[in-house]
């Protein structure tokens, strides 16, 4: 058996060597879910980064564990990254929306009101910062939403980079799931705040 | 002994020990987030039992790490369930699942305790358990509804799992005086709704929850009395801080 | 928890290839750089950025992962609430470094399954140091202050590289290990300051560990042309004795000021602010790098049982209609 100074590991009873697994089955590869969080009532949602997850619900556990654990948060969403229509990236200092094709009239007014969706609009203001959410607007399609956007937000610069999300593909969390986070704050053994050791230091040294 | 402490102490045990089994999975989970997620309802539990045994230390019992680390197995009083070994997924699931939901009832019962100190503690800790029964419904329903392998293995879990999860509703001495000073609604209520609540989730996958009457409570626990796992869990927890037990950590 | 030497990653003869890149985006690509702005997943990139930084990321994602296990192996016997509380959440964290490591990485194209796969098959490296076993609670705490401290110093440099992805997860990254050098310090003063007993097991880790700790940061770096591109690529962002010496300056007098000796007699500051020291031995650091290290087996043997009891549940969760994306930023 493996020797182990890891009580948890000699439990595991492993044998001492084993052939090399073989090569991980890409099955064993979940979808990625792009997670965003809210850190103050009333403020904007920013990107915090992306969970592996079969499922949103099981992406909404992850999320918040992943990246909500530490800072006081009012609120997350989760979204395929599947679902996310991507412009290119443009300059710092410049606005994608500039380089914008223009769609063809007919294209914006075809759908009816009817055929109307919401879109949540993010967008990247510095290359190597995180996605904010800007606003939604009502489009027939992600291209449609993209045009709605310029002229919606157009006027906010920079903009490097644009995320169009339909609204029906995030998973928002409740309001009433706001209580999840009101611990987060206490948790002070996870913060550096609480490891003050300089007065036992000088105390050593005077003692010396 | 007095009901507030006889309520707090098996208040108190349970989650400091089900805290540590389930800190040892931290780095060896199936997913890497779930590995995240799993260490953070550990940290929880320890938090609440230290808030727990703070209590008891405000009524005039030890300090909470002399209370955690210098006791022995006759003196804890959590059930059986919290002590066994973490084993394979499965069951640590299960018993997080079958767990969580009663401790959830239990602290949204005790946000109204005539003793007002626990009531504060029940009240604040009450979003977190929410975020830990929705991650055992989360699962529950997912393996319980996926492949056969998952659902065999969550079906062989929870039976093995149910008598021990009994054993969280056996009752003590104090029992009556807990309920008629108001202290707690006492645990046949909460039993009686923890079956309700474990049964409206089961009923959505396609595990069957036998028939509880028929079971057989493992109880001894909250009687000091446990496992074979319980005192070298115990050795192990305290080996360090028995080291020397005048030092300052 | 990462030093920018797990393994001698730079080649030093190889061809770079630049000669097959598209001479017009690669001036615009290098003009970027230059001006301070990041590089962003969908962004046109030469091959050796591409491959160079994949294989940074990965490591330090497996560094986290593997970093995880010898501070887990104090995770049940942390002495106190206090402890034992800090102990749990730091562990957490070296996971949640590697998941956001490892998404980092992926956006350059490789899959995560592929990458864990690589570990659990020997085929990547990680920071050596976690070759080697913490045998008491205090050699926990030494990797808790030391090799966290020498990370940081790794990390803040590589957070002003030019990759956006890995930016991001590096600013995440940093200001949770503001929280374990803290911890760390915090364990090994009590420790230092303590009783009898207590000093004695913290100054006997701290033997055992300086080193390797003296390795941590790699050999000194053999200028090439591949370095030199990296640089100015701003992939690799200090040399390897830069990241010493600045390591060395912030955090020797610290643990001087504790009372506690270093198991080098060579070991001091001299009159240019330089730090002299004995060399490290790196026949040995290349003996344990390529497998023969105290705990190289155990390390890898116990990421294929967290994988392997864990499959049943990845293939239970997964759905088939799912289908794969890389993360996008």
């Amino acid at each position: 058996m493996l020797f182990s100074f890891d009580p948890r590991i000699s439990r595991l009873e492993l044998p001492e060597s084993a052939p090399p697994p073989p090569d991980k089955a890409a099955l064993d590869q979940f979808p990625t879910y792009e997670v965003f969080h809210q850190r103050k009532e009333n403020t904007a949602y920013v990107y915090v980064g992306p969970v592996h997850a079969p499922e949103a619900d099981v992406a909404f556990l992850f999320g918040k564990e992943q990246f909500s654990r530490r800072f006081p948060c009012t609120g997350m969403w989760v979204v395929p990254t599947e679902a996310i229509r991507v412009t290119e990236y443009g300059d710092d200092q410049q606005s994608v929306y500039d380089r914008l094709p223009l769609l063809p009239a007919d294209a914006l007014t075809t759908a009816d009101a009817a055929g109307l969706e919401a879109y949540d609009i993010f967008h990247l203001k510095k290359r190597g910062k995180a996605h904010t959410h800007v606003g939604q607007v009502q489009a027939a399609s992600p291209e449609a939403a993209l045009q709605a956007a310029k002229a919606a937000f157009g006027d906010q610069r920079p903009v490097v980079n644009v995320w169009v999300i339909r609204s029906a593909d995030l998973l928002r969390s409740d309001d009433d799931d706001r209580d999840m986070w009101t611990t987060t704050p206490d948790k002070k053994y996870r913060e550096a705040i609480a490891y003050k050791v300089q007065d036992r230091i000088d105390r050593f040294k005077q003692e010396r | 002994m007095n009901p507030t402490l006889d309520l707090l102490y098996r208040l108190a045990d349970d989650q400091l020990i089900l805290g540590h089994r389930n800190s040892e999975w931290n780095g060896l989970g199936p997913i890497l987030e779930e590995d995240i997620a799993f260490s953070s309802m550990a940290q929880d539990k320890l938090g609440h039992s230290l808030q727990l045994y703070t209590l008891l230390h405000e009524l005039g019992e030890a300090e909470p790490d002399t209370v955690a680390f210098t006791r022995n197995t006759p003196q804890f009083h959590c059930c059986q369930l919290t002590e066994l070994p973490i084993g394979e997924y499965d069951f640590s699931l299960v018993r997080h699942f079958l767990f969580d939901h009663a401790e959830l009832l239990r602290f949204e019962a005790l946000a109204d305790s005539s003793y007002e100190p626990l009531a504060l503690v029940a009240r604040k800790v009450k979003g977190e358990l929410k975020y830990h029964v929705l991650h055992a419904n989360t699962w529950v329903k997912r393996l319980g509804t996926a492949t056969e392998e998952a659902i065999e293995r969550m079906q062989a879990a929870l039976e093995f799992t149910l008598p021990y999860a009994l054993g969280i509703f056996e009752t003590t001495d104090a029992e009556s005086e807990i309920i008629s000073s108001g202290l707690f609604v006492g645990e046949e209520q909460l039993q009686r709704r923890w079956e309700a609540s474990i049964s409206k989730v089961l009923a959505q996958t396609a595990l069957t929850l036998p028939d509880l009457r028929l079971l057989t409570p493992v109880t001894g626990g909250r009687h000091g009395q446990h496992t074979e796992h319980l005192q070298p869990l115990l050795d192990e927890m305290a080996e360090v801080f028995r080291l020397d037990p005048t030092a300052d950590w | 928890m990462y030093g920018s030497a797990s393994t001698h990653d730079i080649p030093t003869q190889a061809a770079t290839g630049l000669e097959n890149e598209d001479p017009i985006l690669l001036a615009e690509f290098e003009a970027r750089i230059a001006r301070g702005e990041k590089i962003e997943p969908t962004d046109w990139m030469p091959q050796l950025y591409r491959k160079q930084l994949t294989r940074m990321i990965e490591q330090h994602a497996h560094s986290e992962i593997i970093g995880s296990l010898p501070e887990g192996t104090w995770i049940t016997r942390a002495p106190g609430f206090r402890r034992k509380m800090a102990q749990m959440a730091k562990v957490q964290d070296e996971v949640g470094h590697a998941q956001l490591l490892y998404s980092a990485a992926e956006t350059l194209g490789k899959t995560r399954e592929q990458m864990l796969s690589d570990l659990v098959n020997g085929k990547s490296k990680y920071s050596n140091v976690f070759n080697y076993p913490t045998p008491t609670w205090a050699d926990s705490n030494v990797i808790s202050w030391l090799i966290d401290a020498g990370a940081i110093v790794n990390q803040m440099a590589n957070a002003k590289g030019s990759y956006g992805p890995y930016c991001r997860a590096l600013d995440r990254i940093c200001a949770e290990e503001a929280f374990h050098l803290k911890y760390g310090h915090d364990a090994v003063v009590h420790m230092a300051t303590g009783t009898p007993i207590q000093r004695k097991m913290m100054q006997e880790a701290l033997n055992r560990w300086w080193p390797a700790i003296m390795t941590f940061f790699g050999p000194s770096d053999k200028m090439s042309v591949h370095t030199e591109i990296l640089m100015r690529w701003k992939v690799k962002m200090a040399t390897n004795d830069a990241c010493r010496q600045q390591f060395l300056d912030m955090y020797v007098p610290k643990i001087w000021e504790i009372g506690l000796t270093l198991p080098d007699p060579n070991l001091r500051k001299n009159e240019d602010g330089v730090w002299e020291f004995s060399e490290p031995d790196w026949e040995d650091f290349k003996r344990v790098i390529n497998g023969d290290g105290p705990c190289n087996a155990e390390r890898i043997a116990v990421r294929r049982a967290a994988e392997e009891n864990g499959a049943w549940v990845r293939r239970a969760m997964q759905q088939p209609q799912a289908r794969y994306v890389r993360p996008l930023a």
